[in-house]
Formats: structure tokens, sequence, C-alpha cells
């Protein structure tokens, strides 16, 4: 794992309130019921701030976002450049 | 539908807005044009007059367009929820077949793109034909006069389409509109909301499948040919955000959402960015669909430093078409406080000054819609004094023709001529305050949710206790809306030292069964849940008995009824 994957997974167990758990990179997090729909925008907000990108959500569907590892595959897909 | 011929031709209707780089707009003549041409496919894959037609299509243009093409045909048009990425094919499947079923559907129309991968999900038998949107196409002009001949006979009677309230397909009801209701509804809202056509202008992220999607954000722009800028539902949740992106680019006047909604803005949308939107075209942003709390539309409010005026509710629902009731467009919503013990042990509203030890707020939902009559009543059906809470029950010109083909479920609802809501509420002083609900109904972000749905999958574990699950709506304040909570009973005590590895694949089966994501599953041993005389698992018992137990779940779950 990177050391920004390192840090989603962090923050992801600390929005799950499971601090003590672990999730590897390939983990599925929305279609495993641990992340609800609601909590889409917190990883998309952070995954801007760990890529410095913009992350249009009208390219980013909840299934981009299954994975840690699916996340940095998204941003690498889809992000541009901060305004 | 003679609404939409009426419509100036070169006025923008829809605007469905993807993001920064993308959106896509049509006027009123050229959604008309679109319409027609897609009646005629319509027509040409075998539908007929007052055939049933479920649409599943993603947010958008195209399925707009499939629905009204639906209804000016004649046709019965019905949206179902797209499929979810987290339910399993043969879920959705079934879930689809049993709504298709009760409707007896002719066809179910998807998208041009729908994806080859999901199409196991919608293949029914072949009672029920499958019809791609946008193929079947005549050629442009042709057909023309013979669908306007076709929407000139449509009978004020008939059935205009049919609602599915609930996001889920397993405990449906197909709450059943003729187009006089729908009329008569948007024609009392709009006088209510004192719409300007030539000045209003509608933003929308709410799914078309649900009545404030659908009436207030589709129905209403069409009638009173209003614009209408709009984006998926999926697009607003991933970035909250956009919705002030939009109102500040289009100056939207109106806008409609859930409560949870208005901290959910707030709070998803970095603060540093806050003051580089410019909501002041704002006329009306109006609470509906779950429960109102003032504390969300404050927060809302001091975020963006709209005016308090902007701000306002109403109670609505399918069954009605939509709105029962419209807070006062011209004045601040109405906020009363009361006793919350007398409350809480007695139903009862005994009014205390502002914000004392122990009191409770309530947000009025408005004032009665003019062809609105309203009661509150107690269990035995009697009328209740002014200070007290009761069933909301109701009649009114434009309420359903009952659930189609569940004449069982109509019975239950519709008694002596009046609708039977299942919330509970008090009327004072000419203004609503719903409180609670009496039917079996979890609302989540405004989106209905039935809980025997839930219980239904979590009781095919292995582990639980067949017939000992309850899910519960629990308030949440830090979103404003209810989280849900499953609590199960295990088969034995050993079972609770592997509570981890159960908790985890329960929460997989709920989610590949309906999509849904549950807060919280406490799995409790043999004989925790309270049992009704019945044997059956009562759920308000239980619900006191965790909160009991739990009182990390917070206060202010226990102030509803």
């Amino acid at each position: 794992m990177t050391a920004e994957e390192q840090q989603m997974v962090q923050y992801i167990l600390q929005l799950i309130r499971k601090p003590s758990a672990t999730i590897d990179e390939n983990a599925p997090l929305v279609s495993s019921g641990l992340i609800d729909s609601m909590a889409l925008v917190d990883l998309l907000l952070k995954l801007e701030d760990l890529t410095h990108k913009r992350i249009p959500s009208g390219k980013v569907q909840p299934k981009d976002m299954d994975t840690v590892a699916k996340m940095f595959a998204t941003a690498e897909r889809v992000g541009k450049p901060r305004k | 539908m003679d609404a939409l011929h009426a419509a100036p031709a070169d006025l923008p209707f829809i605007t469905a807005w993807i993001d920064e780089d993308e959106s896509e707009s049509v006027t009123f003549a050229e959604f008309r044009q679109r319409v027609r041409s897609e009646a005629e496919a319509l027509r040409n894959s075998g539908l007929r007059t007052g055939d049933r037609v479920v649409i599943i299509m993603p947010q958008g243009i195209p399925a707009m367009t499939t629905f009204v093409a639906a209804m000016m045909m004649g046709a019965v048009p019905a949206f179902l929820a797209y499929p979810n990425f987290k339910v399993e094919p043969s879920k959705y499947r079934s879930g689809l077949q049993g709504v298709t079923a009760n409707l007896g559907a002719k066809a179910v129309v998807i998208d041009a793109d729908f994806p080859e991968q999901m199409l196991s999900s919608v293949s029914l038998d072949h009672a029920t034909k499958l019809i791609r949107a946008g193929g079947n196409r005549v050629a442009e002009g042709l057909g023309h006069s013979a669908s306007q001949a076709e929407a000139a006979k449509i009978d004020p009677h008939s059935l205009a389409f049919i609602q599915h309230s609930a996001g889920t397909t397993g405990l449906q009801k197909g709450v059943a509109l003729s187009h006089g209701a729908v009329l008569r509804q948007i024609e009392h809202l709009a006088q209510s909301l004192k719409i300007d056509s030539a000045t209003d202008r509608v933003y929308s992220w709410l799914p078309l499948y649900h009545d404030m999607g659908l009436i207030a954000c589709f129905m209403l722009p069409m009638v009173c040919h209003v614009p209408l800028v709009m984006q998926s539902p999926l697009d607003w949740v991933m970035r909250p955000e956009s919705m002030l992106q939009i109102v500040s680019q289009y100056k939207c006047t109106l806008a409609w959402m859930p409560n949870f909604a208005f901290q959910f803005v707030p709070r998803r949308t970095p603060k540093s960015r806050w003051a580089e939107y410019d909501l002041s075209s704002l006329r009306l942003l109006i609470n509906c669909s779950e429960p109102v709390r003032a504390s969300s539309m404050m927060e809302f409010q001091t975020a963006f430093a709209i005016r308090s005026t902007v701000l306002q509710s109403s109670y609505a629902m399918a069954e009605n078409v939509f709105a029962v009731t419209q807070s006062d467009v011209d004045r601040d919503p109405v906020t009363i406080w009361a006793d919350g013990r007398q409350f809480r042990s007695a139903h009862r509203l005994l009014p205390v000054e502002k914000e004392g030890p122990g009191a409770v707020s309530f947000t009025s939902s408005g004032r009665l819609l003019t062809n609105q009559h309203l009661r509150i009543v107690s269990d035995s059906g009697a009328i209740v004094g002014h200070d007290c809470v009761g069933e909301i029950i109701l009649q009114s010109d434009c309420l359903f023709e009952g659930y189609y083909n569940r004449s069982d479920l109509t019975a239950q609802a519709m008694i002596d001529g009046w609708y039977h809501t299942g919330d509970l509420g008090f009327y004072r002083d000419g203004e609503l305050y719903v409180v609670g609900r009496k039917k079996d109904l979890l609302i989540v972000g405004g989106e209905n949710i039935y809980p025997q749905d839930i219980e239904q999958i979590v009781n095919r574990h292995s582990a639980v206790h067949d017939g000992r699950v309850v899910a519960l709506g629990l308030y949440n304040p830090e979103l404003g809306t209810e989280d849900i909570v499953v609590v199960a009973e295990l088969e034995n005590d050993g079972l609770l030292a592997k509570a981890a590895e159960l908790e985890a694949e329960i929460r997989g089966m709920i989610v590949a069964g309906l999509g849904i994501a549950v807060r919280t599953i406490f799995l409790k041993p043999p004989k925790w849940i309270v049992k009704s005389t019945a044997g059956k698992a009562a759920r308000s018992a239980t619900r006191e008995k965790i909160l009991r137990e739990h009182p990390e779940l917070n206060a202010e779950a226990q102030i509803s009824v």
C-alpha cells in the first residue's frame, strides 16, 4: 500500500468508528455495507485531498469507490488538476 | 398533456446537470418533439392505452421523456429505482417481478445504454416485454397528428401513473393516481407557492420515483411552464456541494429537500468555500418528506446567509399525489416549545417558554392546502383535542384511486372516506405538526424503507433465531435523519463469541438484498427481544429496551412518540 492509501485506510476506520479494525486496499467497503451512500462524499473529499486533484462527481459511480485501490485508480482516471 | 402542448416553444424546460463540464438542456418544444417520437416508438412496440409500463432508467431527460410519452399515449407509467450495483441481480429481479406481476405490466422500459451485464436484473418472463427506450423510432414528424389526437382523448378519471414511494422493491405499494387528481394537486400547490412561470426556476436532485421528485420537481414545472435544473441523486450525494454550484449558476428560486439535506450540504462542503456561493435567488427551500427540525434548517441558513423566510416546510405523501400542507411562503417557519415529559408520557402538548429545561421543540409543516381536510384521531377513531397527538387522517379532491391491484391494503388505509396516513401529529392554530409514526416505516434521508424488508433478510441467517429480528429507525442528530439499527437474537449464547463475524455477514446480506447499509447491528442472547402477546417481536418495546441499554444511541431518538 502507498502512503496515501494507508492514510485513506486510517480515515475510513475513523469514519466507520472501528479504529482497531484492519482493512486492506482490496477490501469491499460499499458493497459490504460498511460504507453507506451518505459517506461517499467524505471519501471523495478525502481522495481529492490526498491526490491534489479535482474529481468530477458526475464521472464517478459508487462502485468506483468500493475499495481503496479502486478509489485511487478512479482519481487517476478522471481526476483533473485543481483550479 | 394539454399544458405541455401549451407551453411556449422556446422556453427552457429541463437542464440535466452532470458536472461542471457537462450538462444537457431541452426547451419545451424539443421535449414535446422527443415525447411524441417516443410515444410512437412505444406504440410500435405494442403498448396500448391503459397498459401499465415500468420505467427503469437513470435520472435524466430520456427517463422523463419516456414517462410523459407513456402518459401521452394513454399508458400508465411507473418509475422504479435503477438497479444498484450493491444489490444481487437475482434479488433485484425478484423484487421487480413482484412489482410487474402486481401491476400486470405489459413492458419494462430500460435506457438505450443499459449495461449488458446487468440485463439479468431485468429479464422477466415473456408476459412482460423488455423495451429499450429510443428504439423503434419513426421518422420525426410522422405519426405526429396521431399522438396528438391520442393525447386529446385522455379522460380525467383515467389513471395518469403509479407511484412506488419506497426505493426498495420488496413490500411495494403502487399508488394509483388519476389525471384529475394530479392536476388538482398541482393547481392548489402552485397557488399556495405563488408560482410565477416568468421568474421561477426549480432546482432538484430528488429521485423521480419519489413523490417529491416526480410531482414537485417534474410534473409541477411541466404543467406550470417553469424551467427546471436537475441532477441525479447519486451525483448529488457524492458531492452535495454541487447543489450550491447549480443554484448559484442558474439562479434557481425553488427547491424541495428532506430534512437531513439541510445539514448534509453545509457539513459536506468545505467551510472555506461557503462564501463562494450566492443563493440570493432562492425564494423557497422547502423541507419535506421527513420530520422537520428547526435546528437543521437553521444550520443551512447560517452557513449560506439566506433570508429566514426562504426556509419553508411541507407535509406530503404519494397517496395524496403530494402536498397536504405548505407553510406560508411569506413568513418565517413556526416553531413551538412544549414540556418534554408531558409530551412523552401523555402525548399531550403543554406549551412552555422557549428552550426551557426539559422542553422539546416542534416545527410546523404548515397550513392545509385549500383542497385538504384533516382530522387528528385517537386509536379508537375519536377526534382528539387540539393539544393532543393522534393519527393524521385526511380527505381531499386529489387522493389516490387505491393501491394498484391491492384492494386489501387500500381498505386498511381508506376508512369511511378518510385516508389514514399512519403519521402522528397535532393541529394547532391552523398549523400541522408531524411528530411520529404509527405505521412501520423507516425514513432515511427522505427515502421510505419498510422494516419488514430488512427483518425478512436477517431472519434468513442461520445463527439468528427465526422471527426475532427488529429493524428500527433512530434519529441521528449528526446526520439529521434516521439511522437504521437492527436488533437480532442469536440461536444460543455461544454464538455471541462470533458476533463480529456474524455482524459482517448480516450486513452483507442486507446490502446484497436491498442495497441499504445499516448503521448498527446489535446481536443479543436468546429471549432478549421483547415479544408481544402474539409472540411476535414487539417493535416499540424493543426500541425502548435498546435505548435503555445503549444510552450512547442519543437522547433525541427518544423524543418522538
